[in-house]
């Protein structure tokens, strides 16, 4: 090789290698911005969220009024069973009832105006701290929102983390299945039996109580675990699995007919697809079909509704867990609506907003893992 | 086809599923036979000889213990107690099938209560102490609208318009009585002055016609006009704004009110409200904006109070209640006048405040600003197996006496599952925890006391004292009921000099009377109590006995908090000081072993035995020994811990919460630091009555208490804290084996003995003639003791319903009386159908029983 060719293709190797260094570092800038304005947007979309949240938990400020009124109540009920305080002079008991007052509405930062505490619950949320409740303590009778929360946080998740889990496969799987059969008995019964999802889980678990807890007395009728509950730590575990055979049950029942319905339509759409008739005719075997060519193009579509499902599992839900007699966050965050408890309100709040934020800002880049066909920041094919 | 049609088959079969599901709970209660009927008012018409008519109202109460059951056994009846979460509706089915044993919460589910009384399995108690009113806003409005309630006759008239009757059966489903007045119907006073009460009711029964005579003169005297049958003042119609409440049966006695008022010629605003939405505007808000005419309002009384004298000045005068509302009425001189005497027991005689009542009781009527409507009555579901002594006011949960006689019948030992509606709701520590009731009933049954309070009458029992004697100032109208006190009257009743009237928080000791006071002090009560021989032998449930330091630590804990220079100030705890040294006077130690305290107090009561201060140590929230304050107090001071949630928001620091959560490691550390010093709190007054020696003892046990337990929780009840799972929503108590009293000390109290009564007479009397009724006052088919009974009295009723006489009946023997109507009683009735009512008060409950017979008078 002449000098000349061996200079042209060294000159092409550092042309080639510039050009795909140049390419990574435009790669990487354009990753970085899309990062960056990714998560300026998601803050921003979280601040909004949080103070629309502040906004609406205190009636733009009038909640300030309802407390004042309730204090008021309380405070004449209080004078008006205690003998003592009634039986003092008329001036002395007014005196008295207006520094009880005074106090309450000092408790509740009455004494501060509406808009400045809207701010600093608004900075507490967002750097996490996430401060003391108005109102409601936690199980352990602590004033911390965060304990209110983390007490109830593990009996949420292992019951919706379960009962969930166990329907989002099930779903898949039978959706799966039945796209393979479409037309046949199972998927015509499924079809049948989508519209029972209409009703809500809490629904179907009064049925189930009624069936098995008071009539057939087979399974308790609700609580995490038995009363008392057991000192051994495999019998508590036991005693809570039997407690959480009605619910699982109950979400299972309200739900899987709807879910293998929405999933196998889905399947079946991707199914029809002409690289998939391509594959039949190629002679695939109906597996390889199945995990190649119909799940692996939907599975953004699979991983966006299991991170979705996974957030989910936080809220938790009211009706719900007091119908089962739960001890989950649901009933927790419903009290604190009941309550005006905004500091519990905002924390479930923003908790949820941070959840949703970083799985949304995760799941782009999960999508351009799974799915070549997304480019993370790129022109029109980016999500 | 064949596909289609396994298809359409199991369609049919899933429908019919639903369906029978559908059907399930019904069926499950169907299938209950109508069990023992507990509590229930029966009325009874039954046509006698052609002309005679009875009515029979009678009460029929739970049978419980009948006599107290002979026994070894110490303490609880029960070996453990064991506190659940669980709503209403549930916690019936869970009765049913014995997955619970009571329900502790009152409940006023008319529904439910039916559900309750017709299964087999089940029995109840039932509750007063709520009630329903309208609030009617008197203020003149600034926009120049009418608002005809600033008119008193109108207010007054609204009685007539108002069907009670309707509203207790129909909307309440019958768990309520009538009310007319602002004394509770199931207490004492209403007892008392029974016969000026059925006399105004029966005056103010429902009469719409006399309602719409009255409102449309009186109107019309205001300037409105009826036009097209609707109510208008400068052509413009008047609209009546009613905001109802909608948690309960308030919302259709709004509609009702509303519908009663559309009647007559209102146009009716019905404006549909929560508490919170209401509160702004009726409590909150300025009346003269007329934002609303009519609140449904609600008010609760958690204990038998004996004395509802300064209801009226409370809800009737703007003296005692700084809002808006109340500060726009406007009572006649005469009506204010009276409620002012009642509020402040301006009366030296019993017959004196009987008068009072009487006007008062009229002057409310006519003044009207506040229209009562019922007295509501709650039950508390439980197992029939199951007796429990519950509170007339508190029901079940406010019990004092239920960890003492809860039992399965006729067995010792055992578990008793309560249920109610919350538990653990905030911390509990003794001083300034948890005040719920959810949480108050398991601390109720840890702690022991001085007084128990008789869940019937209200009046006081001593429990842990032996005996006390109350002097009162001369004239002031104190009566005594029971033995165990004794009531004497003096001229002027001295505070000793020597006796503590303060603290003195930054030098730790005690300040005298004389050197708070320059003048001598005098005081209203002395009360002396006498504590028994063997006091020092009861045992706290660490194993601590009980000494003369709990008592001290008790009186400096009531002072000390409420001191701006003491260490452990609270705002909260000053303002609590504030009002106690308002009317205390001084208190003294008169003898350690035994125990004999004198109080000295301005405030006074009129029973003697609601007049005695035992200083048992129990603190607000909580029963507290010296040692396990001493500790807390050491959290408190160095600000880690606050007592009270307010100080706890102020400082950011916990709740101090003795049962779980993070408060226990921090109290767990100070433990160790008062057990490594072997500490005496305020040891300059403390050091007095507490060895090094105890305070070694003490704090062993402590540290030995929370090693075994894991909490902080101590009293001297009938049963102690065993364990607390506060995720799970459950409390264990067990049994304390050390408790000094038998078993069966209170069975007594296992039911209310409320009477029932029978008449009997001629069906016809005529006018003019002196005729006899004979009145059977039985309980459970057994004669009524005289000495049980405080009277019995009767009412005469013409045909058009309007009082003819009344007085008392004449005993004749135990259960027996006769009601002897004069000639000249006889001569003012109409001819018609008159009626004989009888009312009847005993002493050992304060509800009265009323039966009625009615005749037909001929000329």
């Amino acid at each position: 090789m002449s000098e000349e060719l061996q200079a042209l293709q060294k000159s092409s190797d550092t042309s080639d290698l510039a050009q795909k260094t140049k390419s990574a570092s435009s790669s990487l800038t354009r990753i970085l911005k899309y990062t960056l304005v990714r998560l300026v947007t998601l803050f921003i979309t979280v601040v909004v969220g949080v103070y629309l949240t502040i906004l609406i938990a205190n009636m733009g400020g009038y909640v300030d009024e309802i407390r004042r009124g309730e204090i008021r109540e309380s405070v004449s009920l209080r004078i008006m069973n205690d003998p003592v305080l009634k039986n003092l002079p008329p001036e002395v008991r007014f005196e008295r009832m207006n520094e009880m007052i005074r106090l309450e509405e000092k408790r509740y930062g009455l004494d501060q105006p509406f808009a400045l505490r809207s701010v600093r619950y608004l900075r507490n949320a967002l750097t996490l701290d996430l401060g003391r409740s108005q109102t409601m303590s936690s199980d352990s009778g602590s004033r911390q929102v965060r304990l209110i929360i983390l007490e109830r946080l593990p009996a949420t998740l292992v019951l919706f983390a379960t009962a969930d889990l166990i329907l989002f496969f099930s779903a898949i799987f039978i959706a799966l299945f039945l796209s393979r059969r479409y037309g046949s008995f199972w998927d015509k019964l499924v079809v049948t039996l989508a519209p029972s999802s209409s009703a809500p889980g809490w629904f179907y678990g009064i049925f189930l109580i009624l069936i098995f807890a008071a009539l057939l007395r087979v399974l308790p009728f609700g609580g995490m675990v038995g009363v008392p509950p057991p000192d051994n730590t495999l019998e508590y575990i036991l005693s809570m699995l039997k407690h959480m055979i009605l619910p699982v049950t109950a979400i299972l029942l309200s739900s899987i007919a709807s879910q293998a319905f929405s999933w196998r339509t889905f399947f079946l759409i991707y199914s029809s697809e002409d690289y998939v008739e391509m594959a039949k005719a190629k002679g695939l075997t109906s597996r390889d079909i199945e995990r190649r060519y119909v799940l692996r193009p939907t599975l953004p579509n699979i991983i966006t509704n299991f991170a979705l499902l996974l957030i989910s599992l936080w809220a938790g839900a009211p009706i719900f867990e007091t119908v089962f007699n739960w001890p989950g966050l649901g009933r927790v965050l419903f009290q604190a609506i009941g309550l005006y408890d905004t500091p519990v309100i905002v924390a479930s709040t923003v908790l949820f907003a941070y959840l949703l934020a970083v799985t949304v800002f995760l799941l782009d880049f999960l999508y351009a893992l799974v799915d070549p066909r997304v480019k993370i920041g790129g022109q029109g094919s980016s999500r | 086809m064949k596909t289609k049609l396994t298809l359409n088959i199991l369609s049919v079969l899933l429908i019919l599923s639903v369906v029978l599901a559908a059907c399930a709970p019904q069926e499950v209660i169907r299938t209950v036979e109508v069990g023992k009927e507990v509590i229930t008012t029966v009325e009874v018409e039954t046509e006698v000889e052609v002309i005679k008519t009875v009515e029979v109202e009678k009460e029929v109460v739970i049978m419980v213990t009948p006599t107290p059951q002979p026994t070894t056994r110490m303490g609880a009846w029960v070996d453990t107690l064991i506190f659940t979460e669980q709503g209403s509706d549930a916690a019936v089915t869970q009765l049913k099938v014995g997955e619970l044993d009571i329900y502790a919460y009152s409940v006023g589910n008319a529904t439910l209560f039916q559900a309750v009384k017709d299964s087999p399995e089940l029995a109840y108690t039932n509750s007063y102490g709520s009630y329903n009113e309208l609030t009617f806003n008197p203020a003149e409005f600034t926009d120049g609208r009418l608002n005809p309630f600033t008119n008193p006759k109108i207010r007054e008239a609204v009685n007539w318009l108002m069907d009670r009757d309707y509203i207790v059966q129909e909307i309440m489903g019958g768990l309520a009585v009538p009310k007319f007045f602002g004394v509770t119907a199931a207490f004492p006073d209403y007892a008392r002055y029974v016969d000026v009460a059925r006399a105004l009711e029966a005056y103010y029964a429902y009469n719409p016609e006399k309602a719409k005579e009255i409102i449309t003169a009186e109107m019309e005297g205001m300037g409105a006009a009826l036009s097209g049958g609707v109510w208008a003042f400068n052509g413009e119609p008047i609209t009546l704004i009613i905001l109802i409440r909608t948690e309960d049966e308030r919302r259709i006695i709004g509609d009702y009110v509303g519908t009663q008022l559309e009647s007559i010629g209102f146009t009716v605003d019905r404006q549909y409200k929560t508490s919170s939405e209401a509160s702004p505007i009726w409590v909150r808000g300025n009346p003269t904006d007329g934002l609303f005419h009519i609140y449904t309002g609600g008010w609760i009384t958690t204990a038998v109070a004996r004395n509802q004298g300064d209801n009226f000045s409370f809800f009737y005068t703007p003296r005692d209640y700084p809002i808006p509302l109340w500060q726009s009425y406007t009572p006649s001189a005469e009506f204010d006048a009276v409620a002012l005497k009642l509020r402040n027991n301006d009366y030296t005689t019993l017959d004196e405040r009987r008068e009072l009542f009487e006007q008062v009781l009229a002057l409310s009527v006519q003044d009207s600003v506040r229209l009562w409507l019922v007295d509501r009555l709650s039950f508390s579901p439980m197992r029939n197996n199951v007796t429990v002594a519950y509170d007339l006011a508190g029901g079940i949960s406010g019990s004092q006496l239920y960890g003492l006689t809860v039992r399965f019948t006729g067995q010792e030992g055992g578990t008793v599952k309560i249920a109610q509606p919350q538990i653990l709701v905030d911390p509990w520590n003794p001083v300034a925890g948890s005040n719920w009731i959810y949480d108050m009933m398991p601390i109720r049954a840890t702690q022991d006391y001085g007084l128990l309070s008789d869940p019937y009458t209200g009046l006081a029992w001593p429990q842990r004292i032996e005996k006390a004697e109350v002097v009162a100032k001369e004239g002031l109208p104190i009566g005594v009921s029971l033995d165990w006190v004794t009531l004497e009257f003096a001229p002027t009743i001295e505070v000793p000099g020597d006796a503590w009237a303060d603290w003195d928080a930054v030098n730790q000791k005690w300040i005298t009377v004389s050197e708070k006071f320059a003048e001598p002090q005098t005081a209203n009560i002395k009360s002396t109590v006498y504590y028994p021989a063997d006091l020092w032998d009861i045992t706290w449930h660490d194993g601590s006995n009980l000494s003369m330091g709990d008592f001290m630590m008790a009186m400096i804990m009531g002072f000390d908090t409420g001191k701006e220079e003491s260490a452990i100030y609270d705002e909260v705890q000053a303002e609590t000081l504030a009002a106690f040294l308002a009317h205390f006077k001084g208190v003294k130690i008169v003898s350690t072993d035994p125990l004999v305290i004198e109080t000295y107090d301005d405030n006074w009561q009129l029973d003697a035995e609601l007049n005695v201060s035992t200083w048992w140590p129990n603190y607000a929230y909580g029963p507290g020994a010296w040692h396990n304050i001493g500790m807390a107090n050491l959290a408190e001071t160095d600000k880690a811990l606050a007592y009270s949630a307010d100080k706890a928001e102020v400082e950011q620091v916990e709740w101090m919460n003795f049962i779980s959560g993070p408060s226990l490691e921090v109290l767990k550390g100070y433990l160790d630091t008062a057990a490594a010093e072997n500490l005496i709190p305020y040891a300059p007054t403390m050091g007095e009555y507490v060895t090094a020696d105890e305070a070694t003892a003490r704090w062993a046990n402590l540290v030995d208490w929370y090693a075994t337990y894991g909490h902080f929780w101590l009293g001297t009840g009938a049963f102690y804290l065993y364990k607390v799972f506060p995720v799970e929503g459950t409390i264990m108590l067990q049994r304390n084996p050390e408790f000094p009293d038998l078993a069966n000390k209170w069975d007594r109290f296992g039911e209310p003995a409320i009477a029932e009564v029978d008449i009997d007479g001629p069906g016809q009397v005529t006018i003019g003639s002196e005729v006899t009724f004979d009145v059977y006052v039985t309980f459970k088919d057994q004669p009524y003791p005289t000495k049980d009974i405080n009277e019995v009295k009767f009412l005469l009723f013409d045909a058009a319903g309007a009082l003819v006489a009344s007085g008392a009946a004449v005993e004749v023997a135990d259960g027996q009386y006769q009601v002897v109507l004069t000639a000249e009683m006889t001569q003012a009735l109409q001819a018609g159908a008159a009626k004989l009512e009888i009312a009847v008060s005993p002493i050992v409950v304060s509800i009265p029983t009323f039966a009625a017979f009615e005749f037909v008078a001929v000329p």
